[in-house]
């Protein structure tokens, strides 16, 4: 189903392109991208889509993964050539071994894009927990140790003064553990993403109190590839990121305009969402929610990346030996902000 | 103790396997019960130690119990029934266990039959450790542990070598001269009926039913010696051809029970 | 008269020998064969961590200390789930083996209920037993309860009907036919059962950590996995095949004791 729907598009994708280029079509370059079904990669999806890795020459073939740590391991053992995920410990540790090297940014938690939530229980609430600053003491609800989840308490600790270790955190595995503990007040918060966030408040589970984005934002994700195909095959590395880049300029464009803090439909935006629910496969209803922040570039938050490497390595989960500086390779992308000194 | 069979039938589905079986067995006395495969003897016997209900008909005991028997209708059976797990000891102290005896009394008993049986020195051995023959052995020395009013015996000896058979037919002989217990003896074997049977049951097959009782007007002490073996030849001659004509046509028949 | 010749020899071969040493000579070898593999870099340290960074990692948490808290734990749980899933287990595949309606009501429900994958039911576990120890101890419980119920009223299944008509023959009370008959001879079958259950109690351990545990060789697996230390989930998974190694010796032991009349 999914695959001859793919191989209809790519005709048709084919068409156009040898359409406009011509013999330029036969020699299309086969690259596979290892991505997870979520809108945070939609710059990929969309450059596949617009054909913008075929105007590069390149056949880009998109390999949906179930769990964030399964796209570097893919890309690492060479199932796939790049890679577009969220930075956890586990990504780290194994870019660290020289495996991985971070090109170019995926999308990032920034104020005004509700991505991820504190949530609190009701019974917890009733005891008081109402401010941010009160997580000390508490038990947290994430998915795994080394999580994004887990980074967002570590770097919401430094914004408030609290300390981490003080937050008792469970490692559920799984959203719908997470859920179903939250639910049954197992714990005291939760980091949720949006969708969740906001059916548990519709079942009365417990109160969203804050966002990510608003309170610390950050790097959330990355497009990353092997160092082996950087230095064999640069140009292709060049070409895939151009293609990439326009995709998330696109994305950018329709759907992170913001008209006083209210989210606007920008340029595109129904191609866009078409799109994107197509390659999701999910109603264009549930893709409307919680479309996170793409830069129109792919530039990175660098002194982010540095952070996360450091407060991994803080709570001993990232190596010592890892070196932030050494797992980044900043030539793709022109502009990559918060530098450090 | 006497037990009476009165009009026992008794059918597996279609198949009458016993058809109004009348029979008294005499106090003291050995019953041989013989026919044909599948002629309904083992079900007959099941019968009258009451782990069967037959379809129809009763079966009765007259006569007092006699003192200190703990199960009157007591079985011997054919693959010996020991459990595996318990010793020698063990297995004839199962018999006992639920009665509430006296600790002392069991071991008495245990004792008595087992030095009766010739197993003392095998007292702690487990069953997979004994040949066929002790095994039927302990068999024996289980039930008499009971003090039976009538023995039930299923084919006894017929899972057991020739060899095995000759020396335990001789010690029950032994046994049964002594101890005059009432006992029904099923078995294929017509050298066996006519060495340890005061008389013999001969059934029919399907339906089974009483063909004929032959008495064996002769002391079993007797039926060793020379003068003896030309009336015995002559028995043998008679109950063969009561169960010949039968029996070749349960040779030839497909098992379908 | 024609020459006498020997009659060759052709039976031979075909029989189980036992060799001792051999299992111990290849499990070296192929660790052997591992470390050099990762030392001279056929196999990338990244796939495959060297035994010996494996032993490191395991060094490290026995210095610690973390890895008697994780071990016992994990026994904790496993202990606990194990029991009750046994207990439960025997009480049903005994009532299907023993009675007819038991028999006739429980057996569709086994079949039913058994195939179930415990991993799929962690979030209603959760919301019914929360996710301190019960549910850890639960998930366990559940998975060994099933295959105990099978291999219980197989078990009984397998007593030979002619012991329990003996019983009855001596007149012994139903309960002691149970007690004396059908539970001594079910028992061979329901150690084999054990021996599949203490597995799968093991197996589930990690299914079982995955309920928000701090400290367990699940949990250290679990997390070893989401934080890419291969060496550290190595480490993990040995100490699983040494657990489940040291319950099968226990349970050779237990089987030779009770089952010396084999």
């Amino acid at each position: 189903m999914i695959l001859s729907r793919f191989a209809g598009l790519a005709a048709l994708v084919a068409l156009l392109a040898l359409d406009a280029s011509g013999a330029h079509a036969q020699q299309m370059q086969k690259v596979t991208v290892g991505l997870l079904k979520l809108s945070s990669s939609g710059a990929v999806m969309i450059a596949r889509e617009k054909g913008y890795f075929r105007e590069q020459g390149l056949d880009a073939d998109l390999k949906f993964f179930t769990a964030a740590q399964q796209v570097p391991v893919a890309v690492t053992s060479g199932d796939a050539d790049f890679g577009v995920t969220g930075l956890t410990a586990g990504f780290y540790n194994l870019a660290g071994r020289g495996a991985l090297k971070i090109i170019g940014a995926q999308s990032r938690e920034e104020k005004g894009y509700q991505l991820n939530a504190y949530m609190v229980t009701n019974k917890a609430a009733e005891g008081g927990f109402a401010n941010l600053k009160d997580f000390a003491g508490k038990r947290l609800a994430i998915t795994t140790t080394g999580s994004t989840f887990h980074y967002s308490i570590g770097i919401l600790a430094a914004k408030y003064g609290f300390d981490v270790k003080s937050v008792t955190l469970v490692p559920l595995q799984s959203l719908p553990n997470m859920a179903a503990a939250f639910k049954g007040a197992q714990v005291d918060a939760t980091i949720a993403p949006v969708t969740v966030a906001r059916q548990l408040e519709a079942e009365g589970a417990g109160k969203i109190i804050g966002w990510v984005g608003d309170e610390t934002p950050w790097q959330l994700g990355a497009l990353f590839t092997s160092p082996k195909l950087i230095t064999e095959k640069r140009a292709t590395v060049e070409k895939f990121v151009r293609a990439y880049a326009k995709g998330a300029r696109d994305y950018h464009l329709a759907f992170n305009a913001r008209d006083k803090g209210q989210e606007v439909r920008g340029p595109g935006y129904d191609e866009a969402i078409a799109l994107l629910a197509k390659s999701l496969e999910q109603p264009v209803e549930r893709v409307r929610v919680g479309l996170p922040y793409v830069d129109p570039e792919a530039r990175l938050n660098v002194g982010d990346v540095y952070n996360q490497v450091a407060f991994w390595q803080s709570v001993a989960l990232v190596d010592r030996t890892v070196d932030a500086k050494a797992i980044l390779d900043l030539s793709f992308v022109k502009g990559h902000f918060n530098l450090p000194k | 103790m006497e037990l009476i069979v009165q009009g026992i039938s008794h059918r597996y589905g279609d198949i009458v396997a016993l058809d109004g079986i009348d029979l008294e067995v005499r106090e003291g006395e050995t019953l041989a019960l013989i026919g044909p495969s599948g002629c309904g003897k083992s079900t007959l016997l099941g019968i009258m130690g009451g782990i069967l209900a037959p379809s129809a008909g009763s079966v009765l005991v007259r006569g007092a119990v006699p003192a200190g028997s703990l199960n009157p209708q007591t079985y011997i059976f054919q693959d010996f029934a020991l459990l595996p797990w318990r010793t020698v000891e063990g297995n004839i102290a199962l018999a006992l266990e639920h009665h509430g005896l006296p600790a002392a009394e069991c071991q008495a008993r245990i004792a008595d039959v087992l030095a009766r049986t010739g197993l003392a020195e095998f007292r702690q051995a487990f069953p997979k450790q004994l040949s066929g023959g002790m095994r039927q052995r302990v068999g024996i020395a289980r039930a008499l542990a009971v003090k039976p009013a009538i023995l039930l015996m299923d084919e006894p000896l017929s899972a057991l070598d020739a060899q095995t058979r000759e020396l335990l037919m001789e010690d029950f002989l032994a046994l049964w001269l002594r101890e005059r217990i009432t006992a029904v003896y099923v078995t294929h074997n017509l050298q066996e009926a006519l060495r340890l049977a005061d008389r013999v049951c001969v059934l029919s097959r399907r339906p089974g039913r009483v063909r004929e009782i032959v008495s064996i007007d002769m002391p079993q002490a007797e039926r060793v010696t020379p003068a003896a073996q030309a009336h015995l030849a002559g028995l043998h001659d008679r109950l063969w051809r009561l169960i010949k004509a039968e029996a070749q046509v349960a040779e030839r028949e497909v098992v379908d029970v | 008269m024609s020459e006498a010749r020997p009659v060759t020899f052709r039976g031979g071969g075909f029989v189980v020998v036992p060799k001792k040493g051999a299992a111990l000579v290849a499990f070296v070898g192929l660790i052997a064969l591992w470390e050099v593999s990762v030392r001279f870099g056929w196999i990338s340290p990244i796939f495959l961590p060297s035994p010996t960074s494996v032993v490191e990692a395991f060094w490290e948490l026995a210095v610690s200390g973390t890895l008697w808290l994780h071990i016992g734990q994990s026994l904790k749980r496993l202990l606990g789930g194990w029991t009750l899933g046994t207990v439960g287990g025997l009480a049903l595949g005994f009532a299907i083996g023993v009675w007819s309606l038991s028999r006739a009501v429980g057996l569709p429900l086994v079949s039913a209920l058994f195939p179930i994958p415990k991993i799929a039911l962690l979030p209603l576990l959760i919301l019914w037993l929360g996710i301190g120890e019960t549910s850890k101890v639960a998930t366990i419980a559940l998975g060994v309860f099933f295959p105990t119920v099978i291999a219980t009223f197989s078990a009984i299944d397998g007593v030979p009907r002619n012991l329990i008509r003996m019983g009855q023959s001596f007149n012994l009370p139903a309960a002691d036919v149970l007690r004396k008959i059908v539970l001594p001879g079910a028992l061979p079958g329901i150690l084999a059962g054990f021996r599949i259950t203490a597995s799968i109690g093991l197996i589930l351990l990690v299914s079982a950590e995955m309920i928000g545990a701090e400290h367990g060789i699940g949990a250290f697996i679990l997390q070893a996995g989401n934080l890419m230390q291969t060496d550290q989930l190595l480490a993990g998974v040995v100490m699983l095949s040494v657990l489940g190694l040291l319950i099968g010796t226990g349970l050779n032991r237990l089987e030779r004791r009770l089952l010396r009349w084999r």
